[in-house]
């Protein structure tokens, strides 16, 4: 297993604001890479010194060894969709692909191979201005497929997409790792990713948190395993729970989480103690839950941390 | 290179800026002729105002009226005042990709942005060249039949065309290229044709108002020496000749595409 890209004591400074701060990492061959971290956590800049668009102040970011710009056919060996925004709003899509290939010397015929392959094919005629955000989206990932690269940087790809285009999504990139391309894809939620990424470095405020497998991460979340109970009987289960040897806590007037506990046995236990149920979920930790944690759920474009998608109730002290 | 140039003449002729431009430069050409149409002849010596030579407003007002060789050379050369919308093109063509932040996705094919540069200058010379032979055909085919709605000959107006051609066409890749320089230096579009307009129309005549001796020294000065054409100048202001006031323009526009570059290189694209 190669590295097809390296970042080593990659730091940008913007005036006196350090936006990243000496991170290092590598992206693998045929493996998926999570970019993570926070909105403002440094994840575009540093896509951005990867391609040669913002100049870097220290360390070194390279695919095999060499800058972006010293590459000899960069958009054959390296495709980066950005930003949804950078288009002209009066071109044909289509024309803006033409462009693209005329300028990077590849044949016009792969202009009609990517719309086919991101589904556009139908609108290739239409101006980009009329486009939404998810066709530009997929436009965007048209541009980075032009040169058939064997390496994908993706900017928050999933931006814009709905849930048919996030799921057409996850089954292009491992398409493309599948292939053994290297795909480096970058997003502020976990949630988005978990089922496409094989590796995770997990970025915030500029400075490297964790590299590793999401394998890795996926067994620390599962450390927050449990049942989550509704029931109006709330109290007379504190008392019998508190009989037999479980930890629990209360997360809202009528529900508490018993930590370590399976359907098979509380169901019974339920059954003995003869407790009303309203509810009854298997609470498996999440991804999410470790990511806001290694994170510290900072968010520099929020006040408020995390999203609040993955914890539906306040976890004082979180789990443990 | 040649990729890249491909690549900018798709992005060029797919948006609406140099369609729009050459046809208000059409446009503006074509009322010249019209104003040299209704003029010729008229309180001129022999005519007389008023006299059987001007039947009505639309018909040939002074027939058989001579056309001198002067006349005829300003009626061909009358599209050279176009050469602003040859700078504008030249701005437009490089301040378009910051404006809708295409520059990412050409930066991405073209990191080496002097490449980049480079290639606008010779895009916006290629279509200055377009624009310049446009606004000749312009001035050749409605200019002839002015000229020969008046009895005047056609050839002795398309005899005129190699005198004035080179000059006229020379001109108009100049300014493109110094459209150029000055966008890749201000990228913001209306920057930097507030920047361009502002120059030209003001700043330009305020200082020729001033010191008349700095002219051939100023843009349009050395443009009027590159067409050969000093029409409306006085002789005093010296200019200089043809190859001098290129060299300037040139100079000017490969200045500011340098120093644009330069400065273009160092700029983070976020």
């Amino acid at each position: 297993m190669t590295s097809a890209i390296e970042v080593r004591g990659l730091g940008k400074s913007f005036g006196s604001v350090r936006a990243v701060d000496d991170l290092s990492f590598e992206v693998a061959e045929g493996r998926v890479t999570g970019f993570l971290g926070p909105n403002g956590s440094g994840k575009t800049t540093t896509l951005r010194m990867l391609l040669g668009l913002v100049s870097v102040t220290d360390g070194t970011a390279t695919f095999g060894g060499r800058r972006y710009a010293d590459l000899d056919h960069p958009v054959r060996h390296v495709g980066a969709a950005l930003e949804a925004t950078s288009f002209h709003p009066t071109r044909r899509a289509g024309d803006h692909l033409k462009s693209v290939a005329l300028a990077s010397g590849l044949p016009l015929s792969r202009v009609d191979e990517t719309l086919e392959l991101v589904g556009l094919t139908d609108v290739a005629r239409r101006r980009v201005g009329k486009f939404s955000l998810g066709m530009r989206q997929r436009l965007q990932l048209a541009t980075a497929l032009l040169g058939d690269p064997e390496i994908l940087i993706l900017d928050e790809p999933a931006n814009g997409l709905d849930p048919q285009g996030i799921q057409w999504l996850r089954q292009f990139i491992r398409g493309q790792a599948s292939a053994g391309h290297a795909v480096l894809v970058s997003s502020h939620l976990l949630s988005e990713m978990e089922e496409t990424v094989d590796d995770v470095v997990i970025i915030s405020q500029g400075k490297l948190v964790l590299q590793t497998t999401l394998a890795d991460l996926a067994a620390q979340a599962g450390t927050g395993t449990g049942m989550r109970i509704r029931t109006p009987e709330i109290t007379r289960l504190a008392e019998v729970l508190n009989a037999v040897p479980v930890g629990w806590r209360q997360v809202a007037p009528d529900t508490l989480v018993i930590d370590g506990a399976t359907p098979e046995w509380f169901g019974p236990f339920a059954v003995q103690h003869q407790i009303v149920l309203y509810e009854l979920v298997n609470e498996r930790g999440s991804l999410e839950d470790v990511f806001l944690r290694l994170t510290h759920g900072f968010d520099a474009s929020h006040t408020v941390p995390g999203s609040g998608q993955s914890a539906p109730f306040p976890m004082p002290g979180g789990p443990s | 290179m040649t990729a890249i140039v491909r690549g900018e003449w798709l992005k060029l002729r797919t948006t609406a800026i140099p369609w729009v431009l050459a046809g208000i430069a059409v446009v503006i050409t074509g009322l010249f002729i019209l104003v040299y149409f209704l003029n010729h002849g008229a309180g001129g010596g022999g005519s007389g105002g008023g006299s059987a030579f001007v039947p009505n407003d639309w018909g040939a007002p002074h027939p058989g009226y001579p056309h001198t060789t002067t006349q005829l050379r300003d009626l061909v050369g009358r599209g050279l005042t176009g050469y602003i919308f040859a700078l504008l093109l030249g701005v437009l063509i490089i301040t378009v990709e910051f404006r809708h932040k295409t520059a990412t996705t050409s930066f991405l094919v073209t990191p080496r942005r002097w490449q980049f540069v480079l290639g606008k200058l010779l895009m916006a010379a290629l279509a200055a060249i377009g624009l310049a032979v446009l606004l000749l055909a312009v001035t050749v085919v409605g200019g002839g039949i002015a000229v020969v709605a008046q009895g005047g000959s056609f050839g002795s107006l398309l005899g005129q065309l190699g005198a004035v051609a080179p000059g006229l066409i020379l001109v108009f890749v100049l300014f493109a290229l110094l459209g150029v320089g000055v966008g890749s230096l201000v990228t913001n579009q209306v920057a930097a044709l507030i920047i361009c307009l502002g120059w030209f129309l003001i700043v330009e005549n305020i200082i020729e108002a001033i010191w008349h001796g700095t002219v051939k020294w100023l843009p349009t000065g050395a443009a009027s020496a590159a067409a050969n054409v000093t029409a409306g100048r006085d002789a005093d202001f010296g200019l200089f000749n043809w190859w001098q006031g290129s060299l300037l323009i040139l100079a000017y526009g490969l200045v500011f595409a340098a120093i644009g570059s330069f400065v273009l290189a160092r700029r983070d694209i976020t």
